[in-house]
């Protein structure tokens, strides 16, 4: 029996398009994987959500300062311990083109998520998180997970769980030291 | 021809371990809380029985227990699915353990850690038909190890109870069931 001299023509064409297919995939997992460090040095993945005083707050619009850009919830002990550290911070820091911003990740209201706040003296912006913009930061399965942003608003640095107060520190002066300090939109 | 067939199948491994790069690998691989197997309990028809469940908590990890301190901790719950011919009644949880951790010493938190009992009390209507039944839920937890909390989790629970005649009692009709839940 003699074989169709298209067969393997037709098998070449079929691996051809699963290489470029799997490289395409990986290339796409691996850039938008923060928890593999792929999205550091690019730029943050940008975002628009309410605050909780009901304004909207643009994550680009913070470009030209470093932000710390804190994951959290209410029900994490965790992310207690470091918001007296982030308040402390953004005291220190905030006059050298330094922004804390929270966003929350949470089942509780804004009601409860805005009381928890004020008790714990929180003095920067507080978003209402959604799940997609968990996505798109490699989705956000540990909470306190913490991303730093230079100045040119690319991710230089991110940390999972409790971290000691002098990481924080390093990494904000890390952020405040990258990028071009030009003033903010808002 | 087997060149290419060989190809063919490196192609289709590169599609898969791309997808597999995906994977999120922080925090917990599988569920923190398990369930044991539980045991089916013997329930008489009309009579209230305590059934226990048994859970476990992965090393490591504690879960908030029933009454945590704070407003905004998430207590463990365990929610049972309503059923027709099954009264449900209370829920008992375990008193947790006042505990302190690394990432807050001077705070005491409620939890539990390793194994712990929940007990659900039912009581079947007269009208139940003998049998064996399957009464389904959730556990509610919400996981934190010592630096880090995970998203709030809904465990599924389900736990056999085999129904047994009562006791007839002369003058009253025979039983009947409306409805089966095998």
């Amino acid at each position: 029996m003699r074989k169709n001299p298209l067969i393997p023509f037709f098998i070449a064409a079929i691996v051809a398009v699963m290489l470029f297919a799997g490289i395409r995939i990986a290339h796409n997992n691996r850039a938008n994987d923060p928890a593999k460090g792929q999205l550091m040095g690019n730029l943050a993945p940008d975002f628009e959500l309410p605050t909780l005083d009901g304004k909207n707050l643009k994550l680009s619009d913070l470009r030209g300062k470093a932000v710390l850009l804190n994951f959290w919830a209410t029900y994490c002990g965790p992310c207690k311990v470091e918001m007296p550290w982030f308040v402390e911070l953004q005291n220190e820091f905030g006059p050298q083109g330094f922004q804390i911003v929270g966003v929350a990740m949470d089942d509780a209201s804004n009601e409860d998520i805005a009381k928890f706040a004020k008790q714990m003296g929180v003095n920067y912006p507080i978003l209402i998180g959604k799940e997609s913009v968990g996505q798109s930061y490699g989705g956000v399965s540990v909470l306190p997970t913490t991303f730093f942003l230079d100045r040119d608003g690319r991710l230089i640095a991110r940390e999972f769980g409790l971290r000691s107060r002098s990481d924080f520190v390093d990494d904000i002066k890390r952020a405040l030291s990258q990028g071009h300090a030009v003033k903010a939109q808002k | 021809m087997k060149i290419l067939l060989v190809l063919l199948v490196a192609s289709a491994l590169s599609l898969f371990s791309a997808g597999a790069w995906s994977q999120d690998d922080l925090g917990p691989q599988g569920p923190v809380v398990k369930m044991a197997p539980a045991p089916v309990v013997t329930v008489v028809q009309g009579k209230a029985t305590t059934i226990p469940l048994l859970f476990r908590v992965s090393s490591g990890y504690h879960i908030n227990s029933n009454k945590p301190k704070s407003e905004f901790l998430i207590p463990t719950a365990l929610k049972i699915e309503a059923t027709t011919d099954i009264v449900i009644g209370k829920t008992t949880y375990p008193d947790g353990v006042d505990t302190s951790f690394p990432f807050d010493p001077d705070e005491k938190l409620n939890v539990y850690t390793g194994d712990f009992k929940v007990e659900v009390l039912v009581r079947p209507l007269h009208s139940v038909q003998p049998g064996k039944y399957v009464i389904r839920g959730t556990l509610k937890y919400q996981a934190c190890d010592n630096a880090a909390c995970y998203p709030p989790k809904q465990l599924p629970v389900s736990f056999d109870v085999k129904i047994a005649k009562a006791a007839s009692i002369p003058g009253k009709n025979p039983a009947q069931s409306p409805h089966a839940h095998q």
